[in-house]
């Protein structure tokens, strides 16, 4: 082909759509350039490229990778076929976390309804998820690459298997600031007593300034590491120490000139607000009875359900981010206490009365249009047993499945009532309208108002974006409102 | 599958060159396409015949390249992201001499098609991103007018020794460093400042060195040398101090991305501190820094190498390994391959190799297939994601470290480029090579580890000199000569100083790489002697300091915040090497999944040891350690960000060891000054300060003190805790057994395996059938001397499903708090005290977990014969791992020394100490 004609295909192809937001998007790019050089606030509220529809997000992983077919995605050809040996077909070529040699199908042992004006297959265990399943956007079509528990909590939440890259609410805060200085702008909740597989570098800045790292809270000590004075230090004590600190700084600024010395003086004023406004929104009982009995949280606790309420006072209060992780997914059936029929059970109690009220919370305060509320695993669970002890185990369980699972969204900028995607007979495949995690960035960016292709820092001479160097990560038009 | 082009930036892999274009356009309308091909070939064949003389234009490395660098991602050197068959990387290829589309026509920019592109109403390039403005637009063109000469990018080009540039001030000029920044300065306009004070110089010196304040002495020591060698000398004894090699090693571990765990979902610890403890010595021995490469890259292919040619090849082996179940070791291991290709570009030669494992790089010249002509040469070593680590070299008794070991014969690789950078995807076949663009390897240089290593410390190389010594003047001044440390290549930052940074290479190399001689040089300039105090108009003229008129002030990095304090406090360690230790930190850090293993803070000096010792576990570093900037150790770190957060403030006020350093920071000042209140203060302030206090500000904080120890003296209580902080902080100091495990003995219970009555429990209960035997209970398959200390601890077979035991237990001291069983169990358990419920889990860890005594238990506590019944219950499938060891501990109350005003003003003083370790200037090198 002429040279020239390539030209000329050039000039008559398509993406002529997003002009207009360039101009927007460089102008943005430019202010958080001119906002570091100046030494300003990197965390102060940035304009996003386009109109954002959630102004924050509530993502709520279960780590470990829960089983969509107990939950989400019921499979009567797999029902009818538990105890036989998986296709051989399927198995070539595979990879399993620990399933070894021909395992066998396995249904579940669980009744599933269709919930909602949507009609929308919803499992026994999760009847509170039931009544507000309308407004949720179930995607039964996620797929991901890897079936390991680190790499694909990575994937998922920093855009690379490995570790070192920036997770999605380290690039929120980087790209649009948080509203509310008193409190971190990217706060990360755990649950069920173990931190998630790949540890702190699922809320790492990873490339990104350090500033933008996930703030752990903690609700038990304190709250946030370092947060109380010493001990025999009362809070007007601090005060009096941060007046003669502020009383020297200034004039040593004054002698130095040096602008950091300003900035720092802030920093101190605002960790000393920090000290008040956080215990006091971590600080769950002052809230009413009405709504203890909506969650089931306990003040005190360490529950998710606690953490659910949290996360509801955190984004009311200005948070841009707040990420839970809840350990105890990961149903191998290895024991009773990773069996499908005993502990799965028990972590669906623990979990879906507070989602559900969370939703119904947001709701009712007006919060739930601009919050993006995300449910999800790193992978799903295979439709086989996995039996990794042969005959010897009573137990039932599954093994890590990547290559379908169910997540879902909803508030936002989300179309509530949506069952998007579907898997094959017996949940193995995807077979319509695949989701990969990549696409989920993208349309979690492009919810906030941030264009995930633009979106990016540069770093070692890549332009680094959380959906990844290629252009695959799409965003699901088909979830938004 | 093809989807998702929208706004392209990077291609996507396996498309061919040529396909639809990504250009958008702004409005609906079509671009008529004016070049045609056989014109463009005809210029650009005549003009290839001629050579063409540098003609005026504009500089092409300041205005040219920055423009043309907005094209290089669709126009580069990258064939696979090409569009429209055009290059704008050499001269050659933009005017179509290598047979693509000419887009620059030499001399002749109306007919120059980029021109056109550029400027077009509708779709101007580039597609993305503003458009150019009008200057730039006025630049190319001039250039183009001028000839569209092309100027290789200087990195690649072999540093040169300048000679010394005219200044205005040559009495300011204390060596040539200062001559590059005075010349600079003048065509500025701008004057250098005044020289520092000598405490502050003292103070730069020693935490730029040592990263350890002076201590007053030494301060005072120097302010009285009057010599002409004072300040050579102080320099001479700081570099000399062992302390210099622990605060360089840290700069270097860095890039080495060392941690003492493997990373990755286990994230299990290793042992690889004496990689560590090799270069803090190999920099205090002051080892040439080509020998020092060399032994990192390829101790292990020198002949005969040392124990210590072998420990400095762990460098490469702080890559993370993965011990996950089911992970596929190949793919780990390359990973491990990739990382090391990554990491020796970015450390020698700044360069991001890296970015060309999945494509050809955008803007430097290394290709994909050059990528993997690196990765050949890493692609040999023995090493291969192993759960063991190994190969390890054994450097002592029970210290086995990783090391880099050369496969031979048949057990070596074929190296493949990788598609896309897959490794199950294998390209064409590639040799151990350099990139073309550099200098080759000699013919005779062996196409390995030590070759390459050779190459990167080669006099031709252009870069590794260069890296080096920026990096050293980016730690001594807070920003490089070239700012970004990370990327030498055309996307880095142009040099502010490019005579001095070639300068300080040349000399480097000349020197024979003599780290301290650099060091040396640079401390001693004029430049980095001055004040950094600067006046509003200083600042105005030079916000950031590029220009280099004062001198360097920026806030410490996360280790000297910690040491300074501990130093000034005088509870520093000053121990050198060893195994990492465990300071103290708060309670909750290290829940990890499948790791049982617990932080428990290290006992005596240790946990007062310099924060390089701290241990570093990647998944959850040191929290007070990474809030100032500590990178994870996952990948290699070239440059950490400096950020500046309230997170920071909670932890220099907060942190209990920086109050227990003020603590004793406050007592040695009371120790050393006398019982007047300024001499304490002045001691106190001098200690982490090195100045003595201003009058205002001796009166704000004696004031401070004043109130402060009146409200405490009204309250007993904080005074006491304060006054004696390390009480309030390390409960391991008051932990008491009263009920010992089998760590520390073995004691006699009563059993059984048959199933008693329901009032098993009760103190009354009989027991007197019951079996006697000691703890622990279990199956040991495992020869009596096993070192397995599970193994070895059990002393009482345990072979049912349940079993019973009970024991009588004594309390000798009142006042206990924080009881707690130590339960090492992998199945479930449930214990009494008395009869009552105290503790139970039903699903235990396998190593010994603390698990508190119920309230109920614990208030039914008496002085003497207090009964403990527990059950054991195996739940496993089968016997591994049955066994059950408990002991009960419990916490004293703390010992507060001091009490009523004694306490009150101890507290105040700690309190002082407190907010002077919290000074902007404390924690600013200035």
């Amino acid at each position: 082909m002429s040279t020239a004609l390539e030209f000329a295909k050039q000039q008559t192809r398509r993406h002529f759509l997003r002009g207009c937001q360039l101009g927007l998007a460089s102008m943005f790019l430019g202010s958080l350039d001119t906002a570091r050089a100046a030494g300003t606030d990197a965390l102060s509220p940035k304009r996003p490229h386009h109109v954002p529809r959630a102004k924050s997000v509530i993502y709520l992983h279960m780590a470990g990778g829960p089983s969509q077919l107990e939950l989400f995605d019921p499979k009567p050809e797999l029902q009818k076929h538990t105890g036989a040996d998986c296709p051989q077909h399927l198995l070539e070529g595979k990879r399993f976390a620990f399933i070894k040699g021909v395992p066998q199908l396995l249904g579940t042992p669980y009744r599933f309804h269709r919930a909602g004006q949507s009609g929308a297959w919803v499992s026994e265990l999760l009847p509170r998820f039931a009544e507000v399943v309308d407004d949720a956007a179930i995607i039964r079509s996620m797929t991901t690459q890897e079936f390991n528990h680190a790499p694909a909590q990575l994937l998922l939440h920093t855009g690379n298997q490995r570790l070192g890259s920036a997770s999605i609410g380290a690039w929120a805060t980087y790209g649009l600031g948080t509203e509310n200085r008193n409190l971190p702008g990217f706060v990360v909740l755990v649950s069920g007593n173990k931190t998630p597989s790949a540890g702190k570098s699922l809320w790492g800045s990873g490339f990104l300034p350090s500033v933008h790292q996930g703030v752990q809270c903690r609700t038990q000590g304190d709250p946030v590491l370092y947060l109380s004075n010493p001990d025999g230090m009362s809070r007007s004590l601090r005060r009096r120490t941060l007046d003669a600190l502020g009383d020297l700084n200034r004039l040593e600024q004054e002698r130095s000139g040096a602008r950091d010395t300003l900035a720092r003086i802030e920093q101190y004023e605002l960790a000393y607000r920090m000290q008040a406004s956080v215990p006091e929104v971590m600080d769950i009982s002052r809230e009413p009875d009405s709504v203890h009995s909506l969650y089931g949280t306990e003040p005190g606790k360490l529950s998710f359900a606690n953490n659910c309420l949290l996360a509801r006072r955190l984004v009311e209060n200005g948070v841009r981010f707040v990420q839970l992780y809840d350990w105890g997914w990961d149903h191998h059936g290895t024991a009773r206490r990773t069996d499908i029929r005993y502990d799965l059970p028990d972590r669906t109690r623990a979990t879906d009365r507070p989602i559900a009220a969370l939703i119904a919370d947001l709701k009712q305060r007006g919060l739930l249009d601009e919050t993006l509320v995300v449910w999800g695993g790193e992978f799903g669970r295979t439709p086989m047993r996995e039996n990794r002890q042969g005959d010897k185990t009573e137990y039932y369980g599954r093994d890590h499945h990547p290559f379908a699972f169910t997540m879902w969204l909803a508030g936002g900028g989300i179309k509530g009532g949506v069952s998007h995607g579907s898997t094959d007979d017996i949940g193995y495949y995807v077979d319509s309208d695949p989701v990969t995690p990549r696409d989920l960035q993208a349309t979690l960016l492009h919810l906030l108002g941030l264009d995930p292709y633009e979106f990016h820092y540069l770093h070692k001479g890549l332009r680094q974006r959380l959906i990844g160097p290629t252009n695959e990560g799409r965003v699901v038009k088909e979830l938004l409102a | 599958m093809s989807r998702g082009t929208k706004g392209s930036v990077w291609p996507e892999p396996d498309e061919p060159t040529v396909r639809e274009g990504r250009h958008r356009r702004r409005n609906g309308m079509t671009l008529q396409p004016i070049a045609t091909g056989i014109r463009a070939a005809a210029v650009a064949g005549l003009l290839a015949a001629i050579s063409m003389p540098a003609a005026a234009g504009p500089d092409f490395a300041a205005e040219v390249r920055p423009i043309l660098q907005k094209c290089l991602p669709c126009h580069g050197p990258d064939a696979h992201s090409r569009m429209a068959n055009l290059r704008l990387d050499s001269r050659e290829a933009a005017t179509g001499a290598e047979g693509g589309y000419a887009g620059i026509v030499p001399g002749d920019s109306a007919a120059s098609r980029v021109m056109a592109r550029v400027t077009a109403d509708s779709s101007p390039m580039p597609p993305t991103g503003e458009r150019l403005s009008e200057r730039e637009i006025e630049t190319l063109a001039a250039w183009i007018d001028a000839g569209a000469a092309y100027e290789s990018h200087w990195a690649f080009n072999p540093p040169v020794a300048p000679g010394p540039p005219e200044v205005s001030d040559p009495g300011w000029i204390r060596n040539p460093i200062d001559g590059f920044v005075l010349s600079r300065l003048d065509s500025e306009g701008l004057r250098p400042s005044r020289e520092a004070d000598r405490d502050t110089m003292v103070r730069r010196l020693a935490l730029d060195l040592t990263g350890l304040p002076p201590t007053p002495e030494e301060a005072d020591a120097f302010a009285a040398d009057t010599s002409p060698e004072a300040y050579a000398n102080l320099v001479d004894r700081l570099l000399n101090s062992s302390a210099y090699g622990e605060r360089w090693a840290r700069v270097w571990l860095d890039l080495a991305r060392y941690a003492d765990s493997m990373g990755y979902e286990k994230d299990s610890l290793r042992t690889i501190w004496p990689y560590r403890d090799w270069v803090v010595r190999a920099l205090n021995d002051n080892m040439p820094f080509d020998e020092f490469t060399i032994r990192q890259l390829a101790g292990d292919l020198l002949p005969d190498p040392s124990t210590d040619d072998l420990i400095a090849t762990g460098f490469h082996r702080n890559t993370m390994t993965n011990t996950e179940g089911g992970t596929d070791d190949e793919e780990f291991r390359d990973a491990a391959v990739k990382d090391r290709v990554a990491t020796t570009g970015q450390t020698w030669m700044g360069l991001t190799w890296g970015c060309a494992q999945c494509h050809s790089h955008k803007y430097d010249p290394v290709s994909h297939a050059e990528f993997y002509s690196l990765y050949a040469f890493f692609n040999q070593t023995a090493d291969s994601d192993r759960n063991d680590d190994s190969p390890t070299l054994e450097v002592s008794g029970d210290v086995s470290t990783p090391v880099l070991s050369e496969l031979s014969g048949t057990e070596r690789r074929e190296t493949f480029v990788h598609k896309s950078g897959n490794f199950m995807n294998r390209g064409e076949r590639v040799e151990p090579g350099v990139p073309a663009a550099f200098h080759p390897l000699p013919p005779e240089a062996p196409r390995n580890r030590l070759g390459l290593a050779r190459w990167l410390v080669a006099e031709e190389n252009p870069l590794t000199a260069r890296v080096a010594v920026n990096r050293i003047w980016a730690r001594l001044f807070g920003a490089g000569i070239v700012a970004t440390e990370e990327d030498f290549g055309t996307q880095g930052t142009q040099p502010t100083h490019p005579e001095l940074l070639d300068w300080l290479a040349t000399e480097f190399m000349r020197s024979g790489w003599d780290v301290k001689g650099l060091i040396r040089t640079v401390v001693a300039s004029a430049t980095y002697r001055q004040t950094s105090d600067a006046t509003a108009a200083a600042l105005a003229a030079d916000p950031e300091n590029t220009l280099l008129a004062r001198g360097p002030r920026f806030r410490l990095p996360a280790e000297t915040v910690r040491d300074q304090a501990l130093a000034a406090s005088g509870l520093l360690s000053r121990k050198i090497g060893g195994p990492p230790v465990m300071p103290w930190q708060p309670a909750g850090i290290w829940q990890v999944v499948y790791s049982n293993r617990q932080w428990e803070t290290s006992p005596g000096p240790d946990r007062h040891r310099r924060a390089l010792y701290t241990l570093w576990r990647r998944t959850s570093p040191y929290p007070a350690m990474t809030t100032f900037d500590a990178p994870s150790g996952e990948t290699c770190t070239v440059r950490r960000i400096r950020t500046n957060t309230p997170l920071q403030a909670l932890v220099t006020l907060n942190d209990p060891t920086l109050m227990e350093a003020a603590q004793h920071l406050a007592g040695r000042a009371m120790a050393e000054a006398g019982p007047e209140d300024e001499a304490i203060l002045d001691r106190l302030f001098r200690l982490v300060l090195t100045r003595p206090p201003s009058a205002a500000e001796r009166e704000r904080l004696l004031a401070l003190r004043e109130e402060t120890a009146r409200d405490l003296e009204a309250d007993p209580a904080s005074a006491a805790k304060l006054a004696s902080y390390d009480q309030v902080l390390y409960t391991s100091l008051r932990r008491r057994t009263l009920l010992a495990d089998t760590r520390t003995e073995a004691p006699v219970w009563r059993y059984t395996s048959e199933e008693p009555g329901a009032d098993w429990t009760l103190s009354g209960f009989d027991d007197s059938e019951w079996s006697v035997g000691r703890g622990a209970f279990g199956i040991s398959r495992a020869a009596p001397e096993s070192k397995d200390p599970y193994e070895a601890s059990i002393r009482t077979a345990w072979d049912t499903t349940d079993l019973w035991m009970r024991i009588t237990f004594d309390i000798h001291e009142p006042g206990l708090d924080g009881l707690r069983f130590e339960v090492r169990h992998s199945g479930g358990f449930e214990a009494y005290v008395n009869g009552i419920p105290a503790a139970g889990d039903l699903d235990g860890s396998g190593v010994h977990s603390p698990y508190a005594m119920s309230r109920a238990a614990a208030a039914s506590l008496r002085r003497a014969g207090n009964v403990l019944a527990v059950r054991a219950i195996h739940t496993g499938l089968t016997d591994a791992r049955r066994n059950i060891d408990l002991g009960l501990t419990a916490l004293s109350p703390p010992e507060f020394r001091l009490t009523g005003s004694a306490a009150a003003a101890k507290a105040s003083w700690a309190v002082v100490a407190n907010v002077v370790l919290n000074l902007d200037e404390a924690l600013t090198k200035s």
